[in-house]
């Protein structure tokens, strides 16, 4: 096999055994990698009926065809399963070290089962693979395990690292890379939290990979090196962080405020947005393996309330997750609530939406002090956040810490209350963009979205911004986002090019500059494929549709790629004013042309059959 | 030239604009924090057929042609396509993206000043009503 290296290892944690194997070339080919392959081995080996919190559940660690080979954004990888906060299929992109290291250990994924019978670590050394005890490290927070496992083991040593919210099994919990990167989507935290599994440390000293056309790929490979890190988005992202253009956000519309329930706070933008951080906080810029966009930030507060040590910075979703959507503009106190949650390992974009809907349940009074334990859930309380809330979720403490430790929609749910103004789909919190002023596109396809509610999913947000452009395919769209017109058709190619961004598992800031025919030559020559244009977009649809699958198993339809009564609400205040999503004709449109059934919300026999996936048909009946 | 007699028209146009955009107390703060030498580069509508703005150091300066020193942001465009841009006809990032603005060096300042467009071509349509061309307007 060419460009992959074809071995993934499976991982029985009650036995404490690994068994090596060898994949069929054509899942490669038909699923890509990453989140793709993982679906495709989800489908055939994932137990529907296991709780992703017990044993029996499987967790997928999955690399791209690109990991380790020095390009630019191309060497993140998947985590995938049944994701424990929305009960059904789950996949969340990282970037990080992780997946050279996998890959010059020789292998593109991990597949975890069973349970260890006491905390543990997997401890990976090029092909040796050992279970090694993890009792010291359990209840400890990422940063002081990562540090202890790099002074133990070496610094040049990767590690992924769970928090005390994942061993509590709250259901939005991450799994932290060299305590910066987070897998942050669909709560795998707490699924390793559940295995007993504290940590994967790994180090590989092999570096053999053997592509179909190393010496084509080299051209290409330095030429998308130069052009991705001199773009002009990179350049905007290496200075200011993924926030940079959180101004432009607060002035469209696209940046939530207090729980969705106005678009527009004129002071967030020059408060929040990533100059500023830069200018008041940043000590340096960090890098995810081989990239040269560099937009990771490193922040110091030095004093006052928020005060934090040198270290890892938040991002675009936590500064806004942790600032207008929970009512403030405290840029300091949402370097605080990042670094908080890294520690604890919670997901800044859950714990921020959760918190969001409790603040506004209390001021509705759907939650009294009675139910809160006595705190006052009040918005822009950073102090309340950060001291009580963000700590007791994490234990799952008193009867607030556990009833937001499972989310906004079982919260909801919970106290028979609230569920109109939980905003989400198919139980995934929203991310910090808000479609009426975003772009009523990305309202479909957050919908659409196998996981629930995403932005990285699909490319969509970049679409309706017009920052994507792909006119051997025909995608060639000048879009007003605050419409719906033509949104399904873009949507269409989205969740394809989306489909082979996350099984490819490459960077959404970095392939923007990747054209189709780049594309193309990258899978030929790395894995040899000898694909055109419409193979790869085949192969693209076909794991949008395989995730579809999967979550037809679970009960998912048609009626599931919904939104939530406040997302449907008419914008407020700013640009977004009046700005209401139209969702029905978009999803009627989006299902005629992807051909998928109305009702089921899966395909149509046809149109598996026109994809190669007629074993999948036959299974699903 | 979709829009211009000659070179000179647009450059006369944008610098009427820069003036008018100095005198306005919103827009004077919002391009000092651009803190940026800027030159804006139409020479593919003719040799000439450039201009910049200079927002270093708290002042703001604006000519036509090339500065001296070198700037901080090149912004490569025909003179038509600045036309829309200034008139709030023409999606920057789109353009970027299709090639139609090549941008050389840190844009960053000009992500500040991205949410004043609409102040900014309010202010060209009433620039252009003044010299007399209106017939310019894109409706």
């Amino acid at each position: 096999m060419k460009g992959n290296t074809g071995k993934i290892v499976n991982v029985d944690l009650t036995a404490s055994q690994v068994m090596v194997e060898t994949l069929p070339e054509e899942y490669y080919r038909k699923y890509i990698g990453g989140s793709g392959l993982a679906a495709k081995l989800f489908w055939e080996r994932g137990d529907i009926k296991a709780d992703p919190l017990s044993p029996e559940a499987m967790l997928l660690f999955m690399n791209g065809p690109f990991a380790g080979l020095r390009l630019s954004g191309a060497s993140r990888n998947s985590v995938a399963g049944c994701s424990p906060l929305t009960g059904h299929w789950g996949d969340s992109s990282c970037g990080g070290f992780f997946a050279p290291e996998l890959r010059y250990a020789g292998f593109d994924g991990l597949i975890l089962t069973g349970k260890a019978a006491k905390p543990s670590l997997l401890l990976i050394v090029d092909d040796k693979i050992t279970f090694e005890d993890a009792g010291d490290y359990w209840g400890k927070g990422t940063e002081e395990v990562t540090q202890a496992l790099k002074t133990k083991y070496g610094k040049d040593y990767r590690t992924l690292v769970i928090g005390p919210a994942a061993e509590h099994l709250v259901r939005y919990t991450m799994i932290l890379n060299d305590g910066h990167h987070a897998t942050g989507r669909a709560g795998f935290g707490a699924v390793m939290g559940a295995k007993n599994l504290k940590a994967i440390v790994i180090k590989a000293t092999k570096k053999e990979m053997v592509l179909a056309d190393q010496a084509a790929f080299d051209v290409l490979r330095k030429d998308l090196n130069v052009r991705i890190k001199e773009a002009v988005a990179s350049n905007v992202l290496h200075e200011n962080g993924t926030a940079a253009n959180l101004m432009g956000g607060v002035y469209s519309g696209d940046v939530p405020v207090k729980n969705w329930t106005s678009n527009f706070w004129e002071e967030s933008a020059d408060a929040l947005t990533g100059s500023t951080l830069t200018d008041n906080y940043l000590t340096r810029r960090g890098a995810c393996a081989y990239c040269g966009i560099a937009c990771k930030r490193y922040v110091e507060v030095k004093d006052g309330p928020f005060a934090i040590p040198d270290g890892p910075g938040p991002e675009y979703e936590t500064i806004v997750a942790f600032g207008t959507l929970i009512g403030s503009i405290d840029l300091a106190a949402t370097c605080k609530a990042g670094r908080i949650c890294n520690d604890l390992g919670l997901d800044s974009i859950s714990a921020g939406g959760t918190i969001a809907w409790a603040m506004e349940a209390f001021e509705r009074g759907d939650l009294t002090l009675e139910d809160t334990g006595g705190i006052a859930l009040t918005w822009g309380d950073m102090d309340t956040v950060i001291d009580r809330i963000l700590p007791i979720i994490s234990r799952r403490e008193g009867k607030l810490g556990d009833l937001l430790a499972d989310g906004s929609v079982a919260a909801a749910k919970k106290i028979g209350k609230g569920l109109d103004y939980t905003v989400h789909c198919k139980g995934l919190e929203a991310p910090m963009h808000d479609p009426r002023g975003g772009g009523h596109g990305m309202a479909l396809t957050y919908a659409m979205s196998p996981r629930g509610a995403c932005h990285v999913a699909d490319p969509m947000l970049f679409v309706e911004m017009g920052a994507r452009y792909y006119p051997e395919i025909g995608f060639d769209f000048m879009l007003e986002p605050k419409t719906g017109e033509n949104k399904a058709e873009a949507a269409v190619m989205a969740v394809a090019l989306g489909a082979i961004e996350n099984s490819a598992c490459f960077c959404q800031f970095a392939d923007a500059e990747v054209t189709i025919p780049d594309w193309l030559v990258l899978f030929n020559t790395v894995a040899g494929y000898g694909w055109k244009a419409e193979d790869m977009m085949a192969a693209g649809r076909r794991v949008f549709f395989l995730k579809r699958l999967i979550n037809y198993r679970y009960g998912l339809t048609s009626a599931d790629d919904c939104l939530t009564p406040r997302m449907l609400e008419p914008g407020k205040d700013g640009e977004a004013d009046g700005s209401q999503v139209d969702l029905a004709p978009m999803k009627a449109r989006f299902y005629e042309l992807m051909d998928i059934d109305p009702v089921s919300g899966i395909p149509t026999p046809a149109a598996m059959a026109a994809l190669d996936m007629a074993d999948e048909a036959k299974q699903v009946g | 030239m979709e829009f211009w007699k000659d070179e000179t028209e647009p450059i006369k146009a944008f610098l009427a604009l820069f003036e008018a955009a100095a005198a306005d107390p919103e827009l004077f703060e919002g391009l000092k924090k651009v803190n940026q030498l800027i030159w804006f580069d139409y020479t593919e509508s003719g040799p000439n057929c450039s201009f910049y703005i200079d927002c270093r150091g708290g002042e703001l300066k604006y000519s036509a042609g090339k500065p001296a020193d070198t700037p901080d942001l090149v912004m490569s465009l025909s003179a038509d396509d600045a036309h829309r841009s200034w008139s709030d006809k023409l999606n920057p990032v789109m353009a970027i993206t299709r090639k139609k603005i090549r941008v050389k060096g840190s844009a960053t300042g000009l992500l500040k000043l991205a949410p004043k467009l609409k102040k900014v071509a309010a202010i060209y349509m009433k620039v252009l009503k003044d010299l007399g061309w209106e017939d310019k307007i894109i409706k």
